[in-house]
């Protein structure tokens, strides 16, 4: 298993945001997350690079336990990549800098190098015209492509998704997906928390309902959408057609 | 009465050695201030509860009274009991505290005005935060208070005209001698109000030239 989450709690303040999450990914498997707004599915996300610090349970990722007592976080989010609903592109830096920057200040590649990488990850996201610019003339789904390569640069083992297209016109999801869908086919294993139940559909082998801080129901994207078993799943999905 | 400029052009020298005088005041002031505020920004910002509570308190205080009192508590009151400045010196350390606060109120603006998700961003990316502070925040947090600064700088070079009242040699020290040798009371003024202003305009006309050429994102 690449993720293992074990009795996760994660409070803020008083609210009880997760209240005991259990759950395993495996290598090369595309889990999506879908929930109503406020049930966690950020937190949840955000837990598993600790970007949302914890104090109960386990987290387990590309073979870091993310509350030993030698852990380095930093050394856990280079193998993790995690993309954004708003993106987040460096506005200050032109797309190829936005991409080159954490493999030569965190990975200490030559600049020769993450730029060579950084165009061939241009390529795989169709921006190759645009690695020199700056990120305010694109459009959304361009930046959030943008933002996709930037964590691919890494060569993460794992990615994060937190609503990657939540954010975007309708015209420009189709690109974003376009190119989630061909980093799982390349076996990349990727958590998505998602509202576009297509690509859930089409993409996922693995669905996961959350609701008010809890795994309610998971099972393939044929179990959860075509026979959900508990009310609060079909009371969701319901809502959705 | 007629206004007449004859009388007083042939002090236009000195009046533009003294502006000197204000300009430069207001450069080191505004330098060392800008240090000093970076300090008093960070220990703000810092998790130290006592740093905290001291930055607090000196930006508080130094905000709530006039930059006037406090320059008569560095030239008088600290005189009194037998620490002496000349009044350069006491020009220069009262504009650098009272700068100090105003500019670390401006940096803590500036810096938490930059979207948290690009410090989110930058940590994700698995950048420890001196290098996420430093590649990621620093300039949009720069960006951000270029306007604010220069505004800053402006009223502080205006501020410096109370120097006069310790008989430091700046422009509006200089205007009320020129006023009582000459005794054209409206021309020497509103030169000197010309100069001030001329000067200020291009500071802020500088600013903005260097917004664009620095920020073209
Ligand atoms: N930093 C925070 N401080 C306090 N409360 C928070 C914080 N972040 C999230 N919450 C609260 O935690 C709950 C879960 O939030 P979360 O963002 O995980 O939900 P979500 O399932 O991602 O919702 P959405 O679909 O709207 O994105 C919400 O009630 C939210 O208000
Ligand atoms: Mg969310």
């Amino acid at each position: 298993m690449i993720i293992t989450v074990e009795g996760l709690h994660k409070s803020f303040g008083k609210l009880e945001v997760l209240k005991g999450i259990d759950c395993e990914v495996a290598e090369g498997e595309v889990l999506c997350v879908i929930g109503p707004s406020g049930s966690g599915k950020s937190t949840f996300l955000r837990c598993l690079n600790f970007l949302e610090s914890f104090r109960e349970g386990q987290v387990t990722i590309s073979g870091h336990n993310l509350t030993g007592a030698k852990t380095n976080l930093n050394a856990v989010r280079r193998d993790v990549g995690m993309v954004f609903q708003s993106f987040n592109v460096f506005p200050h830096m032109k797309v190829i800098d936005n991409i080159m920057l954490a493999p030569m200040k965190v990975g200490k590649v030559s600049r020769v190098d993450a730029h060579a990488r950084g165009m061939v990850l241009l390529e795989k996201v169709g921006l190759t015209s645009k690695a020199d610019v700056y990120p305010s003339t694109l459009s959304g789904g361009q930046m959030q492509r943008v933002a996709i390569a930037r964590a691919l640069a890494m060569e993460p083992t794992v990615m994060l998704f937190d609503e990657p297209t939540s954010a975007l016109d309708p015209e420009t999801v189709g690109d974003v997906l376009d190119v989630m869908k061909k980093l799982a086919e390349e076996g990349m294993t990727m958590v998505v928390v998602t509202h576009e139940m297509g690509f859930a559909r089409e993409v996922a082998d693995r669905v996961l309902f959350m609701d008010a801080g809890v795994i309610v129901e998971e099972g393939t994207p044929a179990q959860i959408f075509e026979s959900p078993q508990h009310v609060r799943t079909q009371t969701f999905l319901s809502k959705l057609l | 009465m007629t206004l007449y400029f004859g009388d007083i052009l042939p002090y236009l020298p000195v009046m533009l050695k003294a502006l000197w005088v204000s300009i430069y005041v207001t450069l080191i002031s505004f330098a060392a201030g800008g240090v000093l505020g970076i300090f008093i920004y960070l220990a703000k910002a810092s998790r130290f509860k006592a740093l905290q509570l001291f930055s607090n308190g000196y930006i508080e205080v130094i905000r709530n009274t006039p930059l006037l009192v406090q320059l008569y508590l560095i030239y008088f009151g600290l005189g009194s009991i037998g620490i002496n400045f000349n009044p350069l010196w006491s020009v220069l350390i009262g504009m650098t505290l009272n700068n100090s606060a105003y500019t670390a109120e401006i940096f803590r603006a500036g810096i938490s005005a930059v979207p948290k998700g690009l410090r989110e961003a930058g940590t994700a990316l698995g950048m420890p935060f001196h290098q996420t502070f430093r590649y990621v925040i620093l300039k949009p947090g720069i960006r951000n208070v270029l306007p604010a600064l220069t505004n800053q700088f402006i009223v502080l070079f205006l501020f410096s005209s109370i120097g006069s009242v310790i008989a430091l040699d700046e422009l509006t020290s200089t205007l009320q001698n020129l006023n009582s040798q000459t005794l054209r009371t409206l021309e020497i003024f509103s030169v000197g109000a010309l100069l001030y202003f001329l000067t200020s305009a291009a500071i802020a006309f500088g600013s903005r030239i260097t917004e664009r050429l620095a920020f073209r994102w």
